[in-house]
């Protein structure tokens, strides 16, 4: 049962009467009447149980983009159901104006839309849909929630895909350089066409030429279908906040974006997201699937408070990649990394794959560093440069592993892993 | 996919008399405890702790003494005002003045021209010289029963009493008739005739109330001096009245008494009690309209966040604890040196004099200043550290400068 503000009103109008009988006895009487008249009221409301709720729920949305869920509330008493209802989700599922007013015939259906903007990623639960029915008099009426499962997929935002169309003029410059039938590493013969006036006359393939009776270049490519296999760090160092957002939350763009580009260059793209177990993975998917597909596996990746498990990230490698391929270890390089095993995972992935450590930087630390107000500032800076010379000694053990390693801010880890694959790929290291 | 999806409808829930009938000891529980509270609700009248006052049943009330004239065919009225005596016949009437505290001056002349018998109970010396009894009131110390020793009727009825608390003594010129008197030649009780009135005064209050009724002669000079009359006006004496006795024939033009007197110090309309009372429970009545939740709060489960900068600033707090000057300023070098290397791209192999040469050359400066800077022995205050580090920036000012 629950009551309405015209019930508090007509508690409220009591005191004209009052003005002029002078009687506490009659306050009472009226306030107390008034209350059994929406008691009364709540009885004559028709019953919940003559209602059904239905959500309409969309598959997924994109982290920062709107959407709406419908609620369909189905009236199938015998009489006019009036009042409100409310269609509840968990805060971070960004609804706005959740409660609706309703006036339903019997055996209509309403279909209510609440607009709604996630603010976090992952998978937002719905909760339960309240049901208020008014009686006849609008004073009071019955109340009752309603168990109606919906979860709404919030995927990641990619952020990143602003840097894609500038990756790709990248790529197909890569491309063009085979214009000028330069045969080179990271270049494969792609086909012979007819000679023309500014090509380089290196290229000309003089067997061919003889065989048309034409001059015939060959024409080269940048190499496809490399494997890449994306390993995202998610244990307890990529929980740690980095600006406004989880570590984890930074790799993830990383990942979409070089899968994006990766994908395009015609490469076969494997993600895996690993702590001690594999928490999610997108592979065996090509062509325009792939970036769904992962989106919605890393959906709902969470950060976990484990140490990760270095040794079974190095098996899982082998035995996921039989040729030679491209390993991006999304990661965090910390000298707490070295005791949990990481070297050792990267020599031995190294020995057959080439290996690309990202670390996302924390942009704090180079203000700390750079403080110089008191002492205080100071100690942090040296704290702050201590932290950094330790970063970097783990750099440099990594890469003399035979690793490459890229560290950047989180809103430039994105751009920098795909620079550094396209680098690889210009110069045919895949 | 929208067809399908089944329709989510509330449970029913179980009727009233099914589950009364499943647990009926709950029902019967309920229903008796709400038979107690209507019970204790109708029975409960507001307690009276007041001294001397009627209603109060307490070892210092006068409730059995006001039962006893009430039992005598004596109507015992009480007043919670001077205003509320209205006194319609002070000629058979005994206006009882109990504990006399703090009667402002007005109140007193209307007490003196009050042509009625009173009976002062635990009197105030205001009071008694208002009233132009020629008494005087004092601490009783020996607190021993007294013989009634005077000519007066009642006292000599009730034979002895005990003389405590407060006792009387006569001044210079006094009409009064004293009795009981104790050891120290106080009396307990005095009776002063004046003119059409009688006043009594009981100075030995406690006499009269619950816990001495009882001993000795209380009973019988408590009833005497207040059952002289039919109608007793008993009047506590509450600081916070600020009205005036009345009684009929009081006013100068022998007008009776207005019938309601009402004396608010306020300046509201009498309806705005009322009216406050129903607004208070139209309060009451919103918050419930307001406090009603429309479905449950839904919880959010938080992932854990902990800025990645913490322990960097754990281990600043650190050094700063122990003053570890040298270690951090090591800490600054090794980086400024590390950058700049980096920058003029020496190797990071490089020793310390080729690193030195080349920052050397970089910035213009002598190879022994700088490498003091950035080799030179580790500070021990925090003022030296500070100095290095202003150095260590100047110098890598100067090598970025071109």
């Amino acid at each position: 049962m629950y009551i309405t503000g015209w019930t508090a009103a007509l508690a409220a109008a009591g005191a004209v009467p009052a003005a002029f009988l002078h009687e506490r006895t009659f306050a009472w009487l009226w306030v107390l009447g008034t209350v059994l008249l929406a008691c009364l009221d709540a009885l004559m409301a028709p019953r919940p149980t003559g209602m059904g709720v239905r959500r309409v729920v969309p598959k997924a949305v994109r982290l920062s983009e709107s959407t709406t869920t419908v609620l369909e509330v189905a009236n199938l008493g015998r009489r006019r159901a009036r009042g409100a209802v409310r269609d509840a989700w968990q805060p971070s599922a960004g609804t706005r104006g959740e409660r609706h007013r309703m006036s339903i015939a019997p055996g209509e259906t309403a279909r209510l839309r609440t607009p709604m903007t996630p603010t976090r990623r992952g998978d937002r639960a719905a909760d339960l849909v309240t049901l208020r029915l008014e009686g006849p008099l609008r004073l009071a009426g019955r109340q009752r929630s309603v168990e109606a499962p919906g979860v709404l997929r919030v995927l990641p935002e990619f952020a990143s895909r602003r840097h894609l169309p500038s990756r790709l003029a990248r790529l197909r410059e890569i491309d063009g350089q085979t214009a000028v039938q330069l045969k080179g590493a990271g270049s494969e013969f792609d086909s012979l066409r007819s000679y023309v006036i500014g090509d380089d006359v290196r290229a000309i393939d003089w067997r061919a030429s003889a065989r048309r009776a034409d001059v015939l270049v060959k024409t080269y490519r940048p190499e496809r279908d490399r494997r890449v296999m994306i390993v995202l760090d998610t244990s307890r160092l990529s929980a740690a906040r980095v600006g406004d957002a989880p570590r984890l939350d930074a790799s993830i763009e990383a990942t979409l974006l070089l899968t994006a580009l990766a994908t395009k260059a015609g490469d076969r793209v494997q993600v895996s997201a690993f702590d001690r177990v594999e928490r999610a993975r997108a592979l065996g998917t090509g062509g325009p699937a792939v970036m769904p597909a992962l989106a919605d596996a890393l959906a709902s990746v969470e950060p976990a408070l484990v140490e990760p498990d270095w040794p079974a990230v190095a098996r899982l490698v082998q035995n996921r990649m039989s040729q030679r391929a491209l390993v991006v270890l999304l990661t965090t390089l910390d000298s707490s990394a070295v005791d949990g095993g990481i070297l050792d995972a990267v020599a031995a992935i190294a020995s057959k794959h080439a290996v690309v450590v990202a670390s996302v930087d924390d942009p704090e630390l180079a203000v700390l560093e750079a403080g110089r107000e008191d002492v205080h500032d100071h100690y942090a800076a040296a704290a702050a440069a201590r932290t950094a010379l330790e970063q970097d000694a783990v750099a440099t053990r990594v890469r003399e592993l035979g690793a490459d390693v890229v560290h950047a801010t989180p809103d430039e880890i994105a751009p920098a892993v795909a620079d550094r694959y396209l680098a690889l790929k210009a110069s045919g290291r895949l | 996919m929208t067809a399908t999806a089944p329709l989510h409808r509330p449970p029913a829930r179980e009727g009233a008399v099914r589950a009364a009938r499943r647990r009926p000891l709950a029902i019967v529980a309920a229903l008796l405890f709400l038979l107690m509270v209507a019970a204790l609700v109708w029975t409960a009248r507001p307690e009276d702790y007041t001294a001397l006052s009627t209603g109060n049943s307490t070892p210092d009330g006068t409730r059995a003494v006001a039962q006893i004239l009430r039992a005598q065919g004596v109507d015992v009225r009480q007043t919670d005002s001077m205003a509320g005596a209205r006194i319609e016949d002070p000629a058979r009437t005994t206006l009882v003045i109990a504990d006399g505290a703090a009667l402002a001056q007005y109140q007193l002349d209307t007490l003196a021209d009050y042509p009625g018998d009173i009976a002062l109970l635990r009197p105030t010396q205001a009071t008694l010289d208002a009233l132009g009894t020629g008494l005087r009131v004092g601490a009783s110390l020996d607190t021993g029963v007294a013989a009634a020793q005077c000519d007066d009727v009642d006292a000599l009825a009730a034979g002895s009493v005990a003389v405590l608390d407060q006792s009387l003594s006569a001044a210079q010129g006094s009409t009064a008739t004293l009795c009981f008197q104790n050891g120290d030649g106080e009396h307990a009780y005095a009776v002063v005739e004046d003119g059409s009135r009688r006043i009594t005064v009981l100075a030995s209050w406690p006499t009269i109330t619950n816990e001495h009724l009882d001993a000795h002669g209380h009973a019988a000079l408590g009833l005497r001096m207040l059952g002289r009359h039919e109608t007793v006006v008993w009047y506590v004496v509450d600081p916070f009245d600020p009205t005036s006795l009345t009684w009929d024939g009081a006013t100068s033009n022998g007008s009776p008494p207005p019938t309601e007197v009402e004396a608010r110090p306020d300046f509201l309309p009498p309806s705005a009690g009322p009216v406050a009372f129903v607004l208070a429970l139209a309060v009451g009545v919103a918050a419930v309209w307001r406090g009603r939740r429309f479905g449950r709060l839904v919880k959010e489960p938080l992932p854990v966040e902990v800025r990645a900068s913490e322990a960097t600033r754990g281990r600043a707090r650190l050094y700063r604890r122990a003053g570890a000057s040298g270690r951090a300023t090591a800490a600054l070098r090794a980086r400024t040196a590390m950058r700049i290397g980096h920058r003029l791209g020496v190797p990071r192999s490089a020793d310390r004099a080729s690193l030195v040469d080349a920052i050397a050359r970089a910035a213009e400066r002598d190879p022994r200043d700088v490498d003091a800077i950035l080799y030179g022995p580790a500070p021990t205050s925090d003022a030296q550290m500070m100095t290095i580090v202003d150095q260590l920036d100047t110098l890598e000012r100067e090598v970025h400068r071109p």
